[in-house]
């Protein structure tokens, strides 16, 4: 059973490689929306296994909140232009220091993080995965230009805490449905913003 | 219910309930009017009756230490109420937000800061920080430009990615005690080494909004692009509102030196950065920064009276320099420094200008000079020489470079005639820069 867990986690962080090297916006939201969907099957499995209620409240408000309408709010944001995509080049070189940040990152987080204070976690490695999907959102949103892509990096970051709060302890569940729908606020926010100011760039009057 | 939750109810809730007119812009601005006066009624009511009503324990957890936030959140929100009737023309706003959307979301604003600085539980209180991001980032789209655009998405994805950070903490807190209840865990103190990284990234994720360095960065954008009664309450009340936060997860384990090495690092290189500032708004951000970690060091070395007095002092006095400089800015349609002419002509505003960059650089007998004072003298007591030859050398870079650019831009001379000055406007930054002085006026009367 084991296997599966990390076998889900796996494909997490696969998603939020295939964010960090897609160009196109749609199918990146859409990979966002994967990548909340396994979170709440785990949360899921989670509850199956253990028995812990909290876990099946979580599960929903991941797919309920982030899957759907996070989604349908980034979509909505998105200029309806066929094929809309970042003017962006060298996404497989960016996916490359990628790698390189979020390995060094990684190896770092396990050796002075998690092998010093999480050893009494049960299944503690299992924590290295949400560090993987909160240092690939941080690079993400540092990488991108597009508004599109620093939302979903902040996403992202956010779906790695509610994997860390799955592995570690589920906190309780009044305070997280109040997070998700603070993140959904934000995305709203972001996404009437998407619609006049797409991409970001140095500007002279912000500098200093 | 008992009367200090009801109380603290009714003060979290009233600015909220003033958007109940949001029909017609006649009577939202006179419910904001009215909300924000029975606010401030409200939070004075809770200050003379501190001795029967706190602490208030339960649903909010709210000590003497709370009230001064509350009455600092509650007065700003009065001042820039009334400065926004003549700031806030319909037909300046346009794009993003209309006049009507600007004074829903300044009571929404307002109100999530005073839930912030009012619950008794971490998880809340996060929340409360990132509700002030969600209602406050489309304030600063208010002068719809491609600058204020830039501004409002730096603020909106740096401060987030931040606290993102800060959950981190929230978790941590709750997997060690299985509980969020901030008056039960200020009560257990059982440091561990869960906690002290808890408290550490508190310092990175919350500290992202407070202003410590290194991710101070989309502060003074935000605060420079936002029309002016919003960068006073983002720099007189925000700030101090997430540090009072920062301040409570500290006290679960205080790790002092952490906090005093940041908080110093972040008042050096914002002392250096306002040495070659242009913008006249951006300035003021910069001491901001200063200001917030020098309340930070106070809290963390154990001064907290000297922090709130200089928070305090630092509400009015700030609120005042943003007024101020968005009368110059209104009137004289510039920004740039070099570029004033004719300052003088505006006699309040003028006068309220200079008075502000005299208190918020923390000259005597302003609050915050007693202020700096008291957290300058706390760390000779404790013998922590280094930051204090570092402050000493940063406080009066700063000093100079404020006082400096406000003299240059007052007495930059310049054609004469007459100009229109918007009374309420200047009256307000006058008067916001004179309870500067009276705080500082006050408690030397009464300590000496």
């Amino acid at each position: 059973m084991k296997e599966i867990i990390e076998l889900i986690n796996s494909i997490i962080v696969i998603t939020a490689f295939y964010i960090q090297g897609q160009a196109y916006f749609k199918p990146q939201i859409y990979a966002q929306a994967v990548q909340s969907g396994l979170i709440s099957v785990l949360s899921f499995y989670l509850a199956f296994t253990t028995g812990v209620l909290d876990y099946v409240f979580l599960g929903i408000a991941v797919i309920v909140i982030r899957a759907t309408l996070v989604t349908f709010f980034l979509l909505k944001g998105l200029k309806k232009v066929h094929g809309y995509r970042e003017n962006t080049r060298g996404v497989a070189s960016e996916l490359i220091i990628d790698l390189a940040f979020f390995l060094t990152a990684l190896v770092i987080i396990y050796y002075f993080v998690i092998s010093r204070y999480f050893l009494g976690v049960k299944d503690y490695y299992s924590l290295v995965f949400s560090f993987m999907l909160f240092f690939q959102g941080l690079f993400l949103i540092l990488s991108r230009k597009s508004t599109i892509s620093q939302i979903l990096g902040y996403i992202e970051e956010e779906n790695s805490l509610v994997l860390f709060g799955i592995f570690l302890i589920p906190i309780p569940f009044l305070v997280e449905a109040s997070i998700f729908l603070d993140v959904l606020g934000l995305v709203l926010v972001s996404s009437v913003l998407t619609r006049v100011k797409g991409e970001h760039k140095v500007i002279e009057e912000l500098r200093g | 219910m008992e009367d200090g939750q009801l109380l603290l109810t009714l003060l979290i809730l009233i600015p909220s309930l003033a958007n109940i007119t949001s029909f017609n812009i006649k009577a939202l601005k006179n419910s904001t009017m009215i909300s924000s006066t029975i606010s401030l009624l409200l939070s004075i009511l809770l200050l003379i009756e501190k001795g029967s009503l706190l602490p208030i324990v339960g649903l909010f957890y709210v000590t003497s230490f709370t009230v001064f936030f509350i009455l600092m959140i509650n007065s700003i929100y009065l001042l820039s109420s009334v400065y926004s009737l003549e700031y806030i023309e319909d037909k300046d706003v346009n794009g993003l937000l209309n006049s009507k959307t600007y004074y829903v979301l300044l009571n929404f604003f307002v109100s999530s800061m005073l839930f912030t600085v009012s619950v008794n539980n971490f998880g809340f209180m996060w929340i409360g920080v990132e509700l002030t991001t969600i209602t406050s980032a489309l304030l600063i789209t208010t002068e719809y430009s491609e600058v204020s655009l830039e501004a409002t998405w730096r603020y909106i994805i740096i401060v987030s990615a931040g606290v993102t950070i800060a959950l981190f903490s929230i978790i941590l807190i709750y997997y060690q005690y299985h509980t969020l209840t901030v008056s039960t865990l200020l009560s257990l103190h059982q440091p561990s080494k869960l906690i002290e990284l808890a408290v550490g990234l508190a310092l990175i994720g919350f500290g992202t909004k407070v202003g410590v360095f290194p991710m101070y960065t989309w502060l003074p954008d935000a605060h420079s692009e936002a029309p002016s009664p919003v960068s006073a309450l983002f720099s007189g009340v925000l700030l101090p509102s997430v540090l009072y936060v920062l301040y409570r997860v500290y006290q679960l384990d205080p790790l002092a030196n952490l906090y005093l090495a940041f908080s110093v690092l972040s008042i050096l290189t914002a002392s250096v950065i306002l040495t070659y500032q242009w913008n006249i708004k951006r300035l003021f951000a910069y001491s901001t920064i200063e200001n917030m970690n020098l309340a930070l060091i106070g809290l963390t070395i154990g001064q907290p009276a000297g922090a709130l007095i200089l928070l305090l002092s630092h509400a009015f006095g700030k609120a005042s320099a943003f007024y101020s400089s968005g009368v110059l800015v209104k009137v004289l349609k510039e920004k740039r420094i070099d570029e004033f002419k004719g300052v003088n002509r505006l006699k309040l505003a003028s006068s309220s200008l200079l008075l502000a960059s005299l208190a918020v650089t923390g000259t005597p007998p302003f609050g915050t000079f007693v202020g700096e004072f008291l957290i300058l003298r706390t760390l000779l007591e404790r013998g922590l020489i280094l930051p204090l030859i570092v402050l000493l050398i940063a406080i009066p870079l700063e000093f100079i470079s404020i006082n400096y650019h406000v003299n240059k831009v007052i007495f930059s001379g310049g054609e004469k005639g007459a100009v229109r000055e918007p009374p309420i406007m200047s009256s307000i930054s006058l008067i916001s820069s004179i309870i500067s002085l009276v705080i500082g006026v006050f408690y030397l009367l009464t300590v000496m």
